[in-house]
């Protein structure tokens, strides 16, 4: 056992690509993870840190196995350290987006009940979805999947870092705390579609009360449980039958489980809170938060963070007075803020929406990047080990050629657990190898076609064949010319695409 | 009610004042960025009634003129969206709100403009954001309608047109690649020709040759598209479509063919530089087309363009989320610039160029003597998220930024939560 431990361990640092030539690829399946190395000092960078130390110009980013080992200037490095020449680069904490739907199997909404409490995104998280590769270039490194808002109660979240190439279960963030997605608002009221058979509630009010209910007999079912005695005094009783969702919901109750609740309007978000005042728990977030500029001070006294949408506005009627201003009012309230993309496509660029809460109210540019990185992870309750440029923690990294909130600048290497997963030039690499393979396939499928229609001239039987069904061919072109290769559930999942049935 | 003698009296007391003086305003002190041109620090613009009057760095200002002081700012030309639906929905989810897309193919026959909300909640925000002008396109069937060059300011929406009709606008149908028996290709075909022998009819009956054909909108609608007095714009996304979409067009003979068209554009940029064809790019945040494809390939799709030498406005997906967010138009071309396409290409694509490619080229676009005076101050580059813009005038007439609602909502809720503070 120990020899083949050893064998494996040596296969393995044979076969590893060192890292200078190391090349993704597009399918997560064949893509090698990128080697760690013991030592990695970024030379000369400026560094944002989003801790108190602010923004250091000029520094040195020192990396020991997967963690940050120190900031400082001119640092010591171990010889054989990689070292990356970082002059006129900026250097940010990877981004953390709070509400992202870009990873997940199948479909995003059990909306089959108000409450699916007990169905779990870490089972069908999508290890192959082309996003987390593509999101990687746009500088995140982790996620928060999130079930739909079709309910009142989604489903059980998880919290993934984007190690392209790992299997599902290796991408679990373990450090995340365990959260619970629910909604409130227009679409667990069922505004926006017709639906024959309606069921309850269509009303803000009937959403708060289910809601209500679900917390009292989760609690109920917690104490029934609880109360069963122990022992040769419980083989006596029946015990309480066990219920997944209820247990799921109690888990919120005993604070061992965060909610993070999709609400746009101020009222609805006023009843959440009061209903978990009145359950002794805090809501850990509120998603989208829209309205969240008019109940600052309410959110700040209770606790609640804010995961919001910068400026998405006017796509239906509660969406009516959100406001680019909304981070910034919150943030000064004393919210804990961030900003979400709950797009895969809007989450490769999460940079220029920091740099919207600049021009929206005027926060400064560092306590901007923090609203993508270290203010997300507090929410998430990874903030002790990513989110944030401080020595002990994960080495999950971004440089970008520029000025980080800057729309010219671009992300050049994003680092997650002290692998590059994501290097411009290593890109590069994928692209040539995809076009040489391109071509390769092109050229045997040419071949076999010139084969079979030296066949086809040969055989008199297939030319009638084809005659028979002229219009053949064409279809086929026809539908190889609509082939984009991608999975629906790579496809756009957000507020927008639910609501307008995209 | 004035009664009669009392109108008179007015017009008496006109007459005797003679012409109103001209309204001259004097613009210094910012950076001038003409775009058509290089910076001008320090530089001036005289704006007499709704005109650009003169842009320099040493003008002499007129005594009579309003002088403003725009020290530390920078005046840019407003931005012009190339392709819309602004003014012609408000909750995109709220169906009564919204007159985006007619039912039919062959509408040939709609006007954008004629339902446009000169009082949009959108419009405000859209014209906070530095977009001036917008290009309003209608969205339902094959044959589509005609469209407008509005300005974004106006108390009703004939003050807001600034020229129409601008374009025709053709969705071209995706299954005609590789199927010469497409459907909605052929009755696409069989309405131009019906028109063509329509306004044939009507020439003759027009010289007494032949009685008058029977009327019918459609057909006569698209009378100024076929004799080359009004471009055609093609909607068409992926390579396969816009391919089989410019050989159409080119059996077809148009005079006059812009072309509407997602990142796959770029594989067709040699052609379309050839045969003087422009583009508009709808948009550059958008996924890759294929999943193979390289993650930057719709960020690059302008620089492509450009390279090629092809005349091209950057623009968004003009529908749904884009259309709240209008404002968001110029960060479209400043990622592009992220990914190779020239700063100065990235700003005359959603000025100078959309200006042009549309026809209105003489009026807007850039700071010009003669051009309206459709121009905003900033704080810096304004391809920027981070830069705020902090004046607009529209037409030579400062707007009034309060207008926008996101703009009053934080005012009233900051004061509040300041008062709370307190």
């Amino acid at each position: 056992m120990k020899r083949l431990t050893l064998a494996l361990a040596i296969a393995a640092f044979v076969t590893l690509p060192a890292l200078a030539d190391w090349t993704p690829d597009i399918e997560a399946w064949n893509s090698a993870p990128p080697p760690q190395p013991g030592a990695v000092v970024v030379r000369g960078a400026t560094v944002w840190t989003a801790t108190g130390a602010g923004i250091l110009e000029n520094v040195d980013l020192l990396v020991r196995d997967g963690r940050i080992a120190a900031i400082g200037e001119s640092l010591d490095a171990p010889a054989n350290a990689v070292e990356i020449d970082a002059a006129g680069m900026h250097v940010t904490p990877g981004i953390i987006d709070a509400h992202s739907h870009a990873a997940i199997i199948g479909g995003v909404n059990e909306s089959s009940r108000i409450s699916t409490a007990d169905v779990r995104i870490r089972d069908v998280i999508d290890a192959e979805s082309i996003n987390i590769y593509r999101q990687l270039a746009g500088g995140v490194t982790a996620i928060n999947l999130l079930h739909g808002s079709a309910n009142a109660i989604g489903g059980q979240m998880a919290v993934i870092k984007m190690r392209w190439g790992a299997p599902p279960e290796e991408l679990v963030f373990d450090a995340a705390r365990p959260g619970i997605k629910f909604a409130l608002g227009e679409n667990p009221k069922q505004s926006n579609w017709n639906n024959d058979t309606p069921r309850y509630p269509q009303t803000r009010q009937g959403v708060e009360q289910i809601i209500r209910e679900l917390f009292q007999q989760a609690a109920d079912y917690r104490s029934a449980h609880e109360n069963h005695p122990e022992g040769r005094a419980g083989r006596d009783q029946v015990p309480p039958r066990p219920d997944h969702r209820l247990a799921a919901v109690a888990e919120v109750i005993y604070g061992e489980r965060d909610v993070h609740s999709h609400a746009y309007r101020a009222d609805e978000m006023l009843a959440l809170m009061r209903i978990a005042e009145q359950f002794d728990f805090t809501i850990r977030t509120f998603q989208h938060v829209l309205e969240g500029y008019k109940i600052g001070p309410q959110l700040a006294a209770h606790g609640a963070g804010a995961s919001v949408f910068i400026d998405w506005w006017a796509f239906k009627q509660e969406a009516i007075d959100a406001i680019g201003y909304n981070p910034a009012l919150m943030h000064q309230a004393g919210v804990l803020t961030g900003l979400h993309s709950d797009n895969p496509e809007l989450a490769r660029r999460m940079n220029l929406e920091a740099a919207k809460a600049v021009r929206y109210g005027d926060l400064d540019e560092h306590t901007a990047l923090q609203l993508i990185t270290a203010f997300p992870a507090d929410q998430l309750g990874v903030g002790a080990r990513t989110g944030r440029l401080a020595p002990e923690l994960d080495a999950d990294f971004v440089l970008w050629n520029g000025h980080p909130l800057s729309v010219y600048s671009r992300v050049e290497q994003t680092w997650v657990d002290g692998r590059r997963y994501f290097d411009r030039a290593a890109d590069e690499r994928m692209r040539e190898s995809l076009a040489a393979e391109h071509a390769e396939l092109i050229a045997l499928a040419q071949a076999s076609e010139d084969e079979s229609s030296d066949d086809e001239q040969g055989n008199a039987e297939s030319e009638t064949d084809s005659d028979a069904d002229p219009g053949k061919r064409r279809r086929t072109m026809s539908f190889a010319s609509h082939l984009t290769g991608y999975r629906a559930s790579e496809l756009d999942h957000d507020e927008y695409c639910i609501l307008h049935d995209h | 009610m004035i009664t009669e003698a009392r109108s008179l009296l007015i017009l008496f007391a006109l007459l005797l004042a003679g012409p109103a003086p001209a309204d001259i305003t004097a613009l210094v002190g910012a950076t001038v960025h003409p775009v058509s041109a290089e910076a001008i620090e320090n530089g001036v613009v005289l704006i007499e009634d709704e005109r650009i009057q003169a842009v320099g760095a040493d003008l002499p200002i007129p005594d009579d003129a309003e002088v403003i002081d725009l020290a530390g700012l920078h005046l840019y030309p407003g931005f012009v969206h190339p392709a819309t639906q602004l003014g012609l929905t408000e909750i995109s989810s709220v169906p009564g709100s919204v007159d985006t897309d007619e039912m039919g193919s062959i509408n040939a026959a709609l006007r954008a403009e004629v339902s446009v909300n000169h009082d949009s909640a959108l419009l405000p925000v859209a014209v906070a954001g530095g977009v001036l002008n917008a290009h309003i396109m209608p969205g339902g069937g094959l044959i589509r309608g005609t469209s407008a060059m509005l300005r974004l300011d106006g108390w009703s929406w004939e003050e807001m047109v600034l020229q129409t009709p601008t374009a025709m606008h053709l969705a071209f149908p995706s299954g005609a690649a590789g199927d010469e028996d497409n459907e909605d290709l052929a009755l696409i075909d069989e309405t131009l020709e019906k028109a063509r022998h329509w306004h044939a009819a009507e020439a003759a009956a027009a010289r007494g040759e032949a009685p008058r054909p029977a009327r019918n909108d459609q057909l006569e609608a698209l009378g100024p598209l076929l004799a080359g007095e009004v471009p055609l714009m093609i909607h068409a996304n992926g390579i396969a479509v816009i391919e089989t979409a410019l050989d159409w067009a080119e059996a077809q003979q148009f005079k006059r063919v812009i072309l509407s068209a997602n990142a796959d554009v770029q594989y067709a940029a040699e052609r379309l530089a050839a045969d003087g064809i422009p583009v508009i790019l709808r948009g550059v945040y958008n996924m890759p087309v294929r999943r193979w494809e390289a993650y930057d390939m719709a960020y690059v799709a302008a620089d492509r363009l450009h390279q090629a030498g092809v005349l091209f406005a950057i623009g968004d997906s003009g529908g749904g989320m884009d259309v709240a967010n209008a404002r968001n138009l110029p960060f479209h071309a400043g990622s592009a610039a992220a990914h190779g396409l020239p700063k100065d290409a990235a700003l005359k694509s959603v000025t100078l160029w959309p200006a042009e490619i549309l026809g209105a080229g003489d009026q807007i676009g850039s700071i010009e003597p003669g051009k309206q005076a459709s121009l905003f101050a900033a704080t810096g580059d304004p391809l920027e998220p981070m830069t705020k813009i902090r004046r607009v005038w529209i037409d030579g007439a400062e707007y009034d930024l309060m207008r926008d609602r996101h703009r009053r909502l934080y005012q009233r809720y900051r004061q509040h939560q300041q008062a709370e503070a307190r």
